[in-house]
């Protein structure tokens, strides 16, 4: 961008590395054919067809992104498109990790617009353009491409979250991760201008060199540029203070979009946050370090500490989300090799289970996507044997019991935490991880339970009767006739459900979501019986961190 | 004789704080959302004032992709709210509160 | 203070053109007083009770909305065209044209989708899906009467 625009004589010649920016290209140029081809068609395009396109698209990305890695590995990391986007171990691990969520997210999705019957190339369009925004911030070398893709991550991420027009929590959701979207956009810009104002560039590489060089005395500037671009990393990765939103857009989100939300924005500010924090900015590590430390045991603590009292899968999951972030957060604090490395391995294996329950979640919630009251999960196994097996799996690697991901995923981290010296914080994980294994086994406690025709309500303990009575009374104000749809609140048809006994109507498990959830199940069985190829993976990735 | 630069700067802070504040603050959507904006454009005001200062033009040419990205923030914006309130009167955050928890 | 010099004269300028509008208007327009009877709507005799509903269809924001959107790609167009001849050549023009293509789409989609055909309003797509009877029972079950939202 600088060579653009600065009056260099010569007649410009601009070289594109292309390999760099084809898996982003792959994913965008999807959405444009998809976009296109459905336009021009008189009829709207079948669904089925949309999905395929998608999941061509993603599969294209990924092998880009493999091609991507190996050379990278046969020719070393190197900076493209004047030093805006950079090819590294890095860059290509969080392509590889976008563009495989993108294909379970597609085939979940899709699983979900067939249930809801809503046809349309917008979803699928929606969530390939925000994936190749994450995979910009994976990528990103100047803090500017950093905000720019966490902008295309975020505002098809809005869309996507008012998806069920026939819901009015989704708009209401959508609406509330807006305007604290915004907000945090607004604070990371503000400390890019910072930045930018102190050091003079906003290139990755150069910033640490000029950190490297000259000692800035009064780094007042600097500092509170580094705590604002904090803030807005912390917002989108729903980390402690700025966690508000979380549970709200979660519970609000259709459920695929929640999985989506919480594998590929996760992946995309944790990218660009270890990047700039790690690499550019690891001098002033000493400075930055506490404030981590204190948001992730803020994290950890509350994540976990919440969760247990929730009556809502999705905000159960939206805190335990919260949760893992304070866990993924551990390998930045440590600011070490390992701690990078531990954190990738975290994301990625995150990113599967995240995608894989709500997956789930989203069948149990049945048409309309309203019911994820726990109450649901009663007996679920007798039911549907498969589907709670495979949340079961996922709560259960969650909760970091091995051998799945989520086991490894843990101890990589704990482990960055050790070798850092962080020990007071290594203590606290586990703490949390323990106070959040207990919710995790009560879901999969509930589905295993005969299912029982009374008292469901009972069953879950005096917690429900205290946070009941609040809630009820501020939404008896609420005017619910008023909207021509009459949109169940998802609490109320779980009543009914619960009041009608089991199963009204048997939950139906669409094609495309079984194949979803195989690929999740599949992932974090596999790589947790064999770890060494992820961490061999995340390690690479690691060592091949542009300079 | 040119203004310091320094004083550009503290304009837009204090731009960007009474932005934030508003956000925090004001219940209605409309309003929030041209805090946001605010605090953007005091955003762009910085980077201009910078790169003046540091006589270095990218941080000009960033300005640009800010207007851009602010503008097809406000629309999607626009339009959720425009979607919600096909149903509704007001536009008060307060209305929002359907989820709790 | 030489400086100011540009922003003074531009300050009498806007100044000038606005008392100048001022009395021009005042020169050039009818000098006939209206009556009250003049003013009031319909000019008829009725008198409203109240005030006629401002409506603007949601179209109308939706056509603002997108021209903001196509409006502000342009900002793109300046600088490509100021260095263009200069440095860019035949790389720079492929590039634009890349760009062009792809806001074309949003075009070529919005088109399609009729966000930009006035006219009497039209479902596009059936906003409802296909009633069964589960939904309606459903629908029913939660009703004012029943505790709707209890525990949303």
């Amino acid at each position: 961008m600088t060579a653009l625009l600065a009056a260099t004589p010569a007649h410009l010649t601009v070289k594109i590395a292309y390999l760099s920016i084809l898996p982003m290209l792959a994913l965008l140029g999807g959405a444009l054919v998809i976009l296109v081809w459905s336009s021009l068609l008189r009829r709207p395009l079948e669904t089925v067809w949309i999905t395929s396109l998608t999941v061509l698209a993603a599969t294209a990305a990924l092998v880009l992104s493999l091609m991507q890695y190996f050379d990278v590995i046969h020719h070393g990391a190197h900076v493209a498109i004047d030093g805006a986007i950079v090819s590294d171990g890095f860059s290509a691990f969080v392509a590889v990790l976008v563009s495989a969520a993108v294909v379970v997210a597609a085939l979940v999705g899709d699983g979900w617009l067939q249930q809801e019957t809503i046809r349309g190339p917008e979803f699928h369009v929606l969530v390939l353009v925000s994936a190749s925004g994450a995979m910009v911030m994976g990528a990103a070398n100047d803090l500017i491409v950093v905000f720019l893709g966490l902008e295309i991550l975020s505002i098809a991420l809005y869309v996507l979250a008012a998806f069920n027009a026939r819901r009015r929590q989704s708009g209401e959701a959508a609406l509330k991760y807006f305007v604290l979207g915004g907000f945090s956009s607004a604070v990371f810009l503000y400390g890019i201008a910072l930045v930018y104002g102190s050091t003079g560039t906003t290139n990755l590489p150069q910033i640490a060199s000029y950190l490297a060089q000259n000692y800035v005395l009064h780094n007042g500037m600097l500092l509170a540029g580094l705590a604002l671009l904090l803030v807005g990393f912390g917002f989108k990765a729903a980390a402690v203070p700025f966690h508000l939103w979380t549970p709200d857009v979660y519970q609000g989100s259709p459920s695929p979009v929640t999985g989506f939300m919480a594998a590929v924005a996760k992946v995309g500010a944790f990218a660009a946050l270890l990047r700039v924090f790690v690499s550019s900015f690891g001098l002033l590590r000493a400075d930055w370090q506490p404030a981590v430390w204190v948001i992730a045991v803020a994290s950890l603590l509350l994540g976990a500490s919440v969760a247990l009292v929730q009556r809502d899968i999705k905000r159960m999951l939206a805190y335990s989300s919260i949760n893992h972030a304070g866990f993924i957060l551990l390998g930045l604090q440590a600011g070490s090799t390992k701690g990078v490395e531990g954190s990738l391995y975290y994301l990625f294996a995150y990113s599967f289970l995240a995608l894989g329950s709500f997956a789930v979640i989203s069948v149990v919630g049945g048409p309309g996507d309203g019911r994820h009251g726990l109450d649901r999960y009663r007996g679920l196994a007798r039911r549907q044997p498969w589907l709670a097996g495979a949340l079961a799996l996922f709560l259960v690697a969650q909760a970091g019991i091995p051998p799945t991901t989520g086991f490894w995923a843990k101890l990589e981290v704990l482990q960055a935490a050790a070798g850092a010296h962080s020990y007071a914080l290594a203590v606290i994980a586990m703490l949390s991880a323990v106070i959040a294994g207990f919710f995790y086994l009560r879901v999969v406690v509930l589905m295993y339970s005969p299912a029982g025709a009374t008292g469901d309500g009972a069953a879950t303990g005096t917690i429900v009767d205290t946070v009941e009575p609040a809630r009820a009374v501020g939404d008896e104000g609420e005017p619910v006739g008023v909207a021509p749809g009459g949109e169940a609140g998802s609490g109320a048809v779980a009543l009914l459900e619960a009041d009608t006994g089991e199963s009204a109507e048997p939950l139906v498990i669409p094609g495309t979501t079984g194949i979803a959830l195989a690929l999740c199940a599949g992932a974090t069985v596999v790589l947790g019986i064999y770890p060494a190829w992820l961490t061999d993976f995340a390690h690479q990735a690691t060592l091949l961190f542009h300079p | 004789m040119s203004v310091p630069y320094q004083w550009d700067i503290v304009l837009s802070m204090l731009l960007f704080s009474i932005g934030a504040v508003g956000v925090l603050v004001r219940r209605n959507i409309l309003v929030m959302f041209m805090c946001i904006e605010l605090m953007l454009n005091a955003a762009n005001l910085a980077f201009v004032s910078f790169a003046r200062h540091l006589n270095d033009v990218a941080g000009q040419a960033i300005v640009f992709f800010v207007l851009v990205v602010a503008a097809a923030e406000v629309v999607v914006g626009l339009g959720i709210v425009v979607a919600m309130f096909r149903r509704r009167r007001g536009a008060t955050a307060d209305d929002f509160h359907l989820m709790k928890g | 203070m030489e400086d100011y010099l540009p922003i003074f004269v531009l300050l009498v300028l806007g100044i000038l053109f606005a008392s100048l509008s001022f009395v021009g208007s005042a020169l050039l327009a009818p000098r006939k007083k209206p009556t009250s009877a003049k003013l009031a709507p319909y000019e008829c005799g009725i008198i409203p009770d109240r005030e006629p509903p401002q409506r603007f269809p949601v179209r109308f924001y939706l056509v603002a909305m997108i021209f903001i959107i196509f409006d502000i790609e342009i900002v793109f167009l300046y600088p490509f065209a100021v260095i263009y001849r200069q440095f860019l050549g035949a790389f720079g023009l492929v590039e634009v044209l890349v760009f062009a293509g792809v806001v074309l789409v949003s075009f070529v989609y919005l088109v399609s989708n009729g966000a930009l055909s006035w006219g009497p309003a039209r479902h596009l797509r059936p906003a409802q899906p296909e009633r069964t009877s589960a939904s309606t029972i459903s629908r029913v079950g939660s009703g004012p009467g029943s505790g709707a939202d209890r525990a949303a």
